[in-house]
C-alpha cells in the first residue's frame, strides 16, 4: 500500500505542476489554455535540443546539467507563453468565451505539429537520464531521481505561492481574478500581469517537461496531450483558479488513480482520474478548495 | 490501431468534422464507383493509405518508400498489361479511423485499381467497405488484426501475419523456454487486444503455462506505475508486451527499475528500433515476436535489395518496408494474371496465386485471404539492436 501511495503522489507532483498553469490562467481571464500541456511537451523539447547541442555529459555533472537546462527550458517556455498569449488570445480578450477557447485548441495543434515538422514524429530518448539508489521505505521502493524531482516541484510550487501572496505581481494577479475591470481602473496594468502569468504558468509546465524527459526517458509532440488533461482535471478536482487548490488537486488525482488501479487492475486507471472529474463537476464544481461564486446580474 | 485523441476530448468539433466529411464522402464514393479501375489505358493506379502525420508516421515512410520501389522497379522494366505504368498514389491516414475514411474515399475517387495500404488495424478497418462498395481489391501490407477478416469481404487479402498467427509463435516459444507463469498487456487497441485475447485462448487451450494476469494500459501516457505493480504482485516468468514501442519503451524501463527479473517479450508492433533507444538498458535480452525485418533478412538478395532501397531513398528501410514492397509486386502480378484492371477478375487472381515468392516465403492464400504461413521468427534485444534468436522451423 505504501507503494501506492508513493506512486500516486509521484505522479501526482507532476499533475500539480502543470495543473497550476491551467489554474493562474482561469482565475485571472477565465480562459482555459488547452495549448498548456503542449507548453510542458515543448519544454521537453527544449531541454532535449538543449542536451544533445551540448554533447556527451559526464554522469556525474548530469544533474547540474539538467538543472541549468531546466531553467533554460523554463525561460524558453515562459517566452513561448507570452507569445501565444500576445498573438492568439490578447486580440480576442474582449470576445465570446468559445472563441477563444477554439482558438486554444488551435494554439495546440500549431504547438504539436510545429514541433512534428520541426523535429519529427518519431519519438525521441532523451540523452540525460536521472539514475540512481533505489531503497526501502516502510515497503515502498522509492529511488532517488523520483526524490530530486519531487524536491524540485515542491520548491517550485513553494516560490510560487510566495510570489503570488507576498509580492505586489502577485496582489495584482489576485485582484485581477477578482475583478479585471476594477483593478484596471485603480491603476493596474492588467496587460502586463496577464503576460507574467503566462510565463509563470508556462515555466512551470517546461521544468515539469523537461523533468519527465530526464525520468521517463521518452519524449514526442503529443506528449502533451493526456498529461495536460489530467491536469485540467486536477485543477477542477482542486478548485479551479486556486493556487493551492491546483497543488492539492494534483496529488489527490494522482492518489485517486493509483489507488484506484490498485484496486481494480490498472487498466481502470483512467476510468478513475475522468470519473472523479465528473463526480466533481456534478456534486462540488467549485472544487475542494474552490469557493462558491455568485452569479452577478 | 490507435484511436483518435484529440476525437475524443473536443467531441464538438470532432462531431461537426464528421458531419462535413461524411456528408462528402457520400458523393465522392457515388463518383468513385464509375471511374475505379475500369479505365484501359493510362498507368494504374495503386492506391495506399498509411500513417504519414500523428505518432504512427514514422512507419508510413518505410511503407510508401517500400511501395514507390517495386512500383519504380516495374515500371523501369516495362510496367505491365502491355506497358501501362504503375503510379503510387499515398494518403495519409494518420492511424486514425475518420482520417483513414477520408483518405480511402479520396483513393477510391481518384480510381486507384488496387490498395496496398494499411498499417493500423483499428484505422484500416472502417476502410474496407469503402474500398469492397467501390470493388477494389485491399492487398494489406502491416495491419494485421483478425478483425479485418471477420467479415469475410471478398476484396481483403492480409500479406502480413495474422495476430493468430503470432499469438501461435508466441505459445511455441513459451513452451520451448519453459515460462511457467505469463502476464499479457496490451493498450486496448484493435491489433493488441487481438494478440492478447488469442494467445491467452491458446496457452490455456494448450495447458502448457499459465495467465496469470491480463490488462490494458492507456497509450500516450508516461507513467506506466500502476500496470507495473499489478505485474510486480503476480510476479511472471515472462510478460508479453502486444502494443506499440513508444509505450513498449516506457513500461519495460519502468518494469526493470521496479526490480522485475523475469523475461519480456514485445510484440511485433513494438519492433523498431526506438524501442531499444527509449528503454535503455532494460531492453537488453528482450524477445520479440517479429516476421522477418529488412536487419534480419539474411542473404545476398536481401542485402542488393537494401542496398537498392538506400539509393532510391537515403535512409535505410524499416518496418514493413519490405511487405509494402511486396504488397506492390503481388498487386502487379495479380493485374497481370487477370490481364484487366477489374476487381473481381483481380480477386480471382490474386485467389489463385501459389508460390509467389515473397520476403516472408512463397505466398498463398486461405480461403479467408490470410497467409498460409504467418512466417513469425523470435527476435532478442542485443547491443541496442533486435538479431534474430529463433526462426521456429
Amino acid at each position: 500500500m505504501t507503494q501506492v501511495i508513493w506512486d500516486g503522489l509521484f505522479v501526482g507532483s507532476f499533475y500539480a505542476l502543470i495543473a497550476l498553469g491551467y489554474s493562474m490562467v482561469y482565475g485571472i481571464i477565465k480562459l482555459l489554455n488547452f495549448a498548456h500541456g503542449d507548453i510542458y511537451m515543448l519544454g521537453a523539447f527544449i531541454g532535449f535540443a538543449a542536451l544533445t547541442s551540448v554533447g556527451g555529459i559526464p554522469a556525474s555533472l548530469s544533474l547540474v546539467a539538467l538543472l541549468i537546462v531546466m531553467l533554460l527550458s523554463m525561460l524558453l517556455t515562459g517566452v513561448a507563453g507570452v507569445v501565444i498569449e500576445r498573438l492568439a488570445y490578447r486580440p480576442l480578450r474582449s470576445a465570446p468565451r468559445l472563441a477563444v477557447l477554439i482558438t486554444a485548441v488551435g494554439a495546440s495543434f500549431s504547438l504539436e505539429y510545429g514541433i512534428s515538422a520541426i523535429a519529427g514524429p518519431n519519438p525521441r530518448s532523451f540523452p540525460v537520464r536521472l539514475e540512481g539508489g533505489v531503497f526501502d521505505f516502510i515497503g515502498a521502493r522509492i529511488s532517488l531521481p523520483q526524490i530530486i524531482l519531487m524536491v524540485i516541484a515542491a520548491l517550485l510550487m513553494f516560490w510560487l505561492n510566495t510570489y503570488v501572496q507576498r509580492t505586489s505581481t502577485g496582489r495584482a494577479m489576485r485582484s485581477i481574478a477578482l475583478d479585471m475591470k476594477g483593478s484596471l481602473l485603480m491603476g493596474v496594468n492588467v496587460d502586463a500581469v496577464i503576460t507574467r502569468t503566462f510565463f509563470i504558468g508556462s515555466a512551470l509546465a517546461g521544468a515539469a517537461g523537461v523533468m519527465a524527459g530526464a525520468y521517463y526517458g521518452k519524449i514526442d509532440f503529443l506528449m502533451g496531450f493526456i498529461i495536460g488533461l489530467k491536469a485540467f482535471t486536477a485543477a477542477v478536482i482542486g478548485g479551479i483558479g486556486n493556487i493551492k487548490g491546483a497543488m492539492l488537486g494534483g496529488l489527490v488525482l494522482g492518489l485517486v488513480e493509483a489507488i484506484g488501479s490498485d484496486l481494480f487492475g490498472g487498466q481502470w486507471r483512467d476510468v478513475f482520474a475522468f470519473g472523479v472529474l465528473i463526480l466533481f463537476l456534478t456534486l462540488r464544481p467549485t472544487g475542494i478548495l474552490g469557493e462558491r461564486v455568485t452569479e452577478r446580474v | 490501431m490507435k484511436f483518435g485523441k484529440r476525437g475524443t476530448a473536443l467531441l464538438g468539433i470532432a462531431t461537426a468534422v464528421l458531419l462535413v466529411s461524411s456528408g462528402c464522402s457520400g458523393g465522392l464514393l457515388g463518383g468513385g464507383n464509375d471511374s475505379s479501375g475500369s479505365s484501359d489505358t493510362g498507368p494504374i493506379k495503386l492506391g495506399m493509405v498509411a500513417p504519414t502525420s500523428g505518432s504512427s508516421a514514422p512507419t508510413g515512410v518505410y511503407m510508401k518508400n517500400g511501395a514507390q520501389l517495386a512500383v519504380d522497379e516495374i515500371n523501369k522494366a516495362g510496367g505491365i498489361l502491355d506497358g501501362r505504368k504503375l503510379e503510387l498514389i499515398v494518403a495519409d491516414g494518420a492511424c486514425d479511423a475518420q482520417q483513414a475514411v477520408a483518405a480511402a474515399n479520396k483513393l477510391v475517387s481518384s480510381g486507384v485499381a488496387v490498395s496496398v495500404g494499411g498499417y493500423c488495424s483499428g484505422a484500416t478497418l472502417p476502410t474496407l467497405p469503402i474500398f469492397a462498395k467501390a470493388d477494389v481489391p485491399m492487398i494489406i501490407p502491416a495491419a494485421n488484426s483478425q478483425d479485418l477478416v471477420k467479415q469475410g469481404l471478398k476484396n481483403v487479402f492480409l500479406i502480413n501475419g495474422t495476430g493468430m498467427q503470432q499469438s501461435t509463435a508466441a505459445l511455441e516459444f513459451i513452451k520451448k523456454q519453459g515460462y511457467a507463469t505469463v502476464a499479457l498487456v496490451d493498450d486496448n487497441t484493435s491489433y493488441s487486444k487481438d494478440i492478447t485475447t488469442e494467445t491467452q485462448k491458446q496457452i490455456e487451450a494448450d495447458g502448457a503455462a499459465k495467465v496469470v494476469l491480463n490488462t490494458s494500459v492507456t497509450a500516450g501516457e508516461s507513467d506506466y506505475s500502476a500496470v507495473v505493480r499489478d505485474i510486480m504482485s503476480k510476479n511472471p516468468a515472462l510478460v508479453y508486451w502486444t502494443a506499440y514501442y513508444q509505450e513498449g519503451g516506457l513500461v519495460i524501463n519502468q518494469l526493470k527499475q521496479a526490480g522485475y527479473s523475469g523475461a519480456i517479450m514485445v510484440a511485433d508492433g513494438s519492433v523498431d528500433p526506438s524501442l531499444p533507444k527509449i528503454a535503455g538498458a532494460a531492453s537488453e535480452g528482450v524477445f520479440a515476436t517479429m516476421t522477418q525485418t529488412p536487419e534480419t533478412l539474411e542473404g545476398a538478395d536481401a542485402a542488393k535489395w537494401i542496398a537498392s532501397y538506400k539509393t532510391a531513398f537515403g535512409a535505410d528501410p524499416g518496418p514493413y518496408s519490405t511487405q509494402s514492397y511486396d504488397a506492390v509486386r503481388v498487386a502487379a502480378e495479380a493485374i497481370k494474371k487477370a490481364g484487366n484492371t477489374k476487381g473481381a477478375d483481380i480477386i480471382k487472381a490474386l485467389e489463385g496465386i501459389d508460390g509467389f515468392k515473397m520476403f516472408s516465403g512463397p505466398l498463398k492464400f486461405t480461403p479467408e485471404h490470410t497467409l498460409s504461413s504467418g512466417g513469425f521468427v523470435i527476435l532478442e534485444i542485443k547491443d541496442g539492436k533486435f538479431v534474430l534468436k529463433d526462426s521456429l522451423s
